[in-house]
C-alpha cells in the first residue's frame, strides 16, 4: 500500500513538473502574432545566463518593479537561457525570435564585444536587435594593493612601458572580454602596445581580488562598484576609474582616465533589448513604459538595494551610445589583434 | 575570550523565534533541493532571494539581512545533506559534489544497506558541519590569509596531486583508468579557453563555447548508463530486490566510518577554504584518501561504507570552509557563495574585511544559526532515511522511468538547452558501453573537473613568471604538493620493481 502511495506521489509530482514545462512552451508559441492592443499575452524577459548573474538580476528587477507599480498589467516572467556567454541565445533571438514582440532580453557590453572579437564570436550583435533603453551603469577601476609601490596611474604605466614583463594585470574574465579591455585601455591611450601587457584571467572578479591581495597579481581591472569595501578597509588603492566624471562615495578621491590626460572611457552598462523586427506598437509601448519606470521611486529603491548606479538612456540615445561604444571596443580589439 | 562573547551574541540572534523558523525552512528547502537533481544549491538559493526579500521586508535592514542570510545559508548546507540521497538510491548524483558518493553508496543500496548508507551520510555530514563551524569560529582569520597565499602555482600542484591519485579510482585495470583519465582531460579542453580567449574544438557552435557541463556528463554516465544496462541486459526481474535489513548502521559500520568522517571533515574544511577548489574536489580527494588509507582497498566500489562516509563529510565540511573567504574577504569560492554574497549586498551589507566589525550580529548570527541548522538537519534526516530507503524497493519497471525523468528534468533545469539532453543520452549509452567493458567512469569525471583547473592555473603561473617553469618548485607549498604527487605515483612502482609486495596498509 505504502509503495503504491509513493509511486502515486511521484507520478503526481512528475506530471505537475511536465505540465509546468508545457504551459511555458505554449506561452512562447502563442506570443508570435502581433495585434492592435499590445500586450495581449504574458511577457518574457530573457537573461541569457544562469540564475544570479548581472543580466538575471536586471531582468528580475525590471519584472518586479513593472508589476509592483502596475505599469505593466500582464505578467512578466524571467527566463534563463545560458550558453556561450550569451552567444547561444543571441543566435536564437536574432533569427527564430526576431518577430516575437513578447520576448525581451537583458544584456550588457558583451553584446558588442562578442560580436567583434575573433574567437568565440557571436555572428549577431546589437544591430540584430532593437535597443529599448539603458537602465544602469558601472565603471571599470584600476586597482593595486595598499602596499604597492605605485601611487598613481602614471607611475604604473611608466613601469609597464619600461618593462611590460615585470607587471601582471589580472581580471575576472577571459582575454578580449570586459576586464581585459578596461585594464589595457589606459595603457593603450598612454601609447603602450596593449599586446605587451601581461594579462592573467581568473574565474570572476572575486578570484581576481584574491590574486591581488595574495600578491599573485600586481594590478587588477574590476568593476568600480565592487571595490569600495576594500578601499574602506585599507587593503587596496584605486588608481583610476573609467568614468567621465568623478564617482561619489568611497571612490570620490580617485581620478578619471580623462583627468590624467588619457583619452579613454568605458561604461559597463546594462540595458533592455527587443527583437529585431519588433512591431512599432510594441516598441512604442516598451519605450514609454521603461521611461516611466525609470522615474519611479520603486525603481530607484531597487537600484539602491542592488548597489547599481542610475543611468537612463531612451531608445534613440541608447542606440547612438551603442554605436559609439562599438567603435571604442573595435579599435581596442584591433590593437590587441583580437578583432574578427 | 572575545570570540566566545561574540558567538554568544550570535546565538541570541539565531535563537529568536523567527530566525529559528527561517533556519528550519531553509534547511528543509535545502534538503529538497539537494534530493532533486538539477535544482542545485546555486539555483535554489538564487530563486529564494526574492522570496526572502518579501518575507523580511517589514524588518529593520540589519535584522532582515541576518534573517534572510540564515535562510539562504540553510538552503546551501541543507542541499549538501540531501545531495547524497539520489546518489545512493538511484545512482543519480543530485549535485556534482555527490558524484563520488554514487560509487559505493549505490552498491551498498544494491546490497540492502541503503539505510546504513543514508544514515552514515547524514551523521557524517552533521559531524563535518560542526567541525567546519568550529574551524570557522577559531581559524577564520589565519586561514583566510593562508588561502590568499594560494596562487596559480600552488593550485596547479594541488590539482596535479589530485590527478596523480586518480589511479585510486581504478577498477581492475590501471591502464583502463588512465585511458579514461586522458579522455576526460580531452573533453575538458572543449570550449573557450579562459587564458587566451581562443575557442577550441567548438566548430563554431555557440553551444560549445562554455564547454561541456560536468553534471550532464556525470548524470549521463552514472544514472542513464545504469538504466541502459538494466534494460539492455534485460535483468529487470533477474536480480531480486535487496531487502532492507535495517535502517540504522551497525556498530561495525559506525566503527568503520569514524576515521573516514574525521579525515573527510578536516580535508573538506581546508579544501573548502581555498576559493578555487570547492566541494566537488573535496569529495573526490576524500574518496581517494580513504581508498589509500584502507586496509582493504579492493572493496571500494563494491559498497565500502568508508566510500560514503568520507566524501559526504568532506563536501559538507567544504561548504562550511567556503564561508571563510566569503565572510572575511568578500571572495566567493563557488557559484553558490557568490549568490549568497549577492543576497547580502542587496541589504547593503558588503561581505569583506569589514563585515565582522561593521555588522557583527549578521556574521555571528549566521554562524550560530549554522550550529542550530546542522542539528535540525540531523534530526530531520534520520526519520527521512526510513522513507527514502523504501524507494529502492520500487520495482524496476517503475523505477527506471522515474530515473530517466529525473535525469532529464535535472539536466534541463541546469542548462536550459536541448543540446545537453542529447549529450545526456549519448553519455548514457557511452556509460553503458564503458561499464560493460570494465572501463571505470569515475576517472573520466574527475579528469573533466580537474583538467581545465590544472591547465588554467599552470598557464596563469607561467604568465606570471614569464614562462619560467621554476615557479612550481621555488614556491614551497607548490613544491610539497609536487613531491607528494610524485611519491604517490612512483613508490608503488618502485616497490613492485624491487619485487616486494606493495604495502597498501599505510595507516599509523
Amino acid at each position: 500500500m505504502k509503495k503504491k502511495l509513493l509511486i502515486l506521489g511521484m507520478t503526481v509530482m512528475l506530471s505537475i513538473m511536465l505540465a509546468a514545462c508545457n504551459s511555458n512552451t505554449s506561452e512562447t508559441g502563442a506570443s508570435g502574432e502581433s495585434s492592435s492592443n499590445y500586450p495581449e499575452s504574458n511577457i518574457i524577459i530573457v537573461a541569457p545566463s544562469g540564475a544570479g548573474g548581472g543580466w538575471d538580476l536586471t531582468a528580475r528587477s525590471v519584472a518586479k518593479i513593472m508589476s509592483e507599480t502596475g505599469l505593466v498589467e500582464k505578467a512578466i516572467t524571467v527566463e534563463n537561457r545560458a550558453g556561450g556567454g550569451g552567444a547561444v541565445f543571441m543566435a536564437e533571438y536574432a533569427t527564430k525570435e526576431a518577430d516575437n514582440d513578447y520576448m525581451l532580453m537583458a544584456k550588457s557590453p558583451p553584446i558588442l564585444i562578442n560580436n567583434l572579437k575573433a574567437e568565440g564570436n557571436s555572428p549577431y550583435g546589437y544591430k540584430d536587435t532593437k535597443p529599448l533603453a539603458q537602465l544602469t551603469r558601472d565603471y571599470g577601476a584600476i586597482v593595486v594593493k595598499a602596499d604597492s609601490p605605485y601611487n598613481n596611474l602614471t607611475e604604473l604605466l611608466d613601469a609597464i612601458k619600461a618593462d611590460p614583463s615585470s607587471l601582471t594585470l589580472a581580471g575576472g574574465s577571459a582575454p578580449g572580454s570586459m576586464d581585459h579591455l578596461v585594464g589595457v585601455l589606459p595603457a593603450y591611450a598612454y601609447g603602450i602596445d596593449p599586446k605587451q601587457v601581461k594579462y592573467v584571467s581568473y574565474d570572476g572578479g572575486g578570484e581576481a581580488i584574491a590574486a591581488l591581495l595574495g600578491g599573485n597579481a600586481d594590478v587588477i581591472a574590476t568593476d568600480a562598484s565592487a571595490i569600495g569595501e576594500y578601499v574602506k578597509s585599507g587593503d587596496v588603492k584605486v588608481l583610476a576609474v573609467s568614468s567621465t566624471e568623478r564617482l561619489t562615495g568611497a571612490l570620490e578621491d580617485v581620478p578619471t582616465f580623462k583627468e590624467l590626460g588619457l583619452d579613454a572611457e568605458f561604461t559597463i552598462w546594462r540595458g533592455l533589448f527587443g527583437p529585431k523586427n519588433m512591431s512599432d506598437e510594441a516598441f512604442e509601448y516598451w519605450t514609454t513604459k521603461l521611461s516611466e519606470m525609470a522615474e519611479t521611486d520603486e525603481w530607484k529603491a531597487e537600484l539602491e538595494r542592488n548597489g547599481w548606479q542610475h543611468e537612463y538612456r531612451n531608445a534613440e540615445e541608447f542606440t547612438a551610445f551603442l554605436e559609439e561604444q562599438e567603435a571604442v571596443i573595435s579599435e581596442l580589439l584591433k590593437a590587441l589583434d583580437m578583432h574578427k | 575570550m572575545d570570540t566566545i562573547k561574540f558567538l554568544l551574541d550570535g546565538f541570541t540572534v539565531a535563537l529568536q523565534w523567527h530566525n529559528l523558523l527561517f533556519a528550519l525552512v531553509g534547511v528543509i528547502i535545502g534538503t529538497a533541493v539537494g534530493v532533486l537533481p538539477g535544482i542545485g544549491p546555486m539555483s535554489g538559493v538564487a530563486l529564494l532571494i526574492p522570496v526572502t526579500a518579501t518575507l523580511t521586508s517589514g524588518m529593520p535592514t540589519d535584522a532582515a539581512a541576518a534573517s534572510s542570510i540564515i535562510l539562504l545559508a540553510g538552503v546551501y548546507y541543507g542541499a549538501m545533506y540531501g545531495g547524497s540521497t539520489t546518489s545512493i538510491l538511484l545512482n543519480t548524483p543530485g549535485e556534482s559534489s555527490s558524484v563520488v558518493t554514487a560509487l559505493d553508496g549505490y552498491q551498498m543500496a544494491q546490497q540492502g544497506r541503503a539505510g546504513a548508507a543514508l544514515s552514515i551520510a547524514a551523521i557524517g555530514s552533521f559531524i563535518a558541519g560542526i567541525v567546519s563551524l568550529i574551524g570557522l569560529v577559531l581559524l577564520a582569520e589565519p586561514l583566510s590569509n593562508i588561502a590568499l597565499e594560494f596562487g596559480p602555482a600552488e593550485y596547479f600542484s594541488l590539482m596535479l596531486l589530485g590527478l596523480a591519485a586518480v589511479s585510486g579510482l581504478a577498477g581492475k585495470s590501471v591502464t583502463k583508468a588512465l585511458i579514461m583519465t586522458v579522455f576526460g582531460l580531452m573533453l575538458g579542453t572543449i570550449g573557450i579557453d579562459a587564458v587566451s580567449g581562443i575557442a577550441r574544438f567548438t566548430y563554431d557552435l555557440p553551444v560549445l563555447y562554455g564547454g561541456l557541463e560536468f553534471l550532464t556528463i556525470a548524470v549521463g554516465l552514472f544514472a542513464l548508463g545504469e538504466v541502459f544496462k538494466t534494460i539492455l541486459e534485460n535483468d529487470t526481474d533477474a536480480e531480486p530486490i535487496a531487502k532492507i535489513k535495517r535502517i540504522l548502521p551497525t556498530k561495525q559500520d559506525l566503527k568503520d566510518s569514524a576515521k573516514p568522517i574525521t579525515r573527510g571533515s578536516l580535508l573538506g574544511f581546508f579544501i573548502g577554504v581555498l576559493p578555487g577548489a570547492g566541494a566537488t574536489l573535496a569529495s573526490f580527494f576524500s574518496y581517494i584518501t580513504e581508498k589509500k588509507f584502507s586496509k582493504n582497498p579492493d572493496s571500494f566500489g563494491k559498497g565500502n561504507i568508508a566510500g560514503v562516509a568520507g566524501p559526504e563529510s568532506a563536501n559538507n565540511a567544504a561548504s562550511g570552509g567556503a564561508m571563510i573567504p566569503l565572510l572575511t574577504l568578500g571572495i566567493p569560492g563557488s557559484g553558490t557563495t557568490a549568490i549568497l554574497m549577492g543576497a547580502l549586498i542587496m541589504y547593503n551589507v558588503q561581505p569583506g574585511p569589514l563585515l565582522f566589525d561593521d555588522h557583527p550580529e549578521i556574521a555571528w548570527g549566521l554562524i550560530a544559526s549554522m550550529f542550530i541548522g546542522n542539528l535540525v538537519l540531523l534530526i530531520l534526516n534520520m526519520p527521512l532515511v526510513k522513507v527514502f530507503a523504501k524507494i529502492i524497493q520500487t520495482p524496476k519497471k517503475y523505477l527506471l522511468p522515474i530515473i530517466i525523468a529525473i535525469s532529464f528534468f535535472g539536466v534541463y533545469a541546469v542548462q536550459y538547452t536541448t543540446f545537453d539532453l542529447y549529450l545526456l543520452l549519448a553519455c548514457g549509452l557511452f556509460g553503458y558501453l564503458l561499464s560493460k567493458n570494465d572501463y571505470p567512469v569515475a576517472p573520466l569525471v574527475l579528469a573533466l573537473v580537474l583538467g581545465p583547473m590544472i591547465e588554467n592555473n599552470m598557464r596563469r603561473a607561467l604568465t606570471i613568471s614569464n614562462g619560467d617553469w621554476s615557479i612550481f618548485v621555488t614556491k614551497p607549498l607548490s613544491l610539497v604538493f609536487l613531491i607528494i604527487a610524485i611519491a604517490w605515483v612512483l613508490i608503488p612502482v618502485i616497490l613492485k620493481f624491487m619485487g616486494r609486495k606493495v604495502i597498501v596498509n599505510e595507516e599509523e
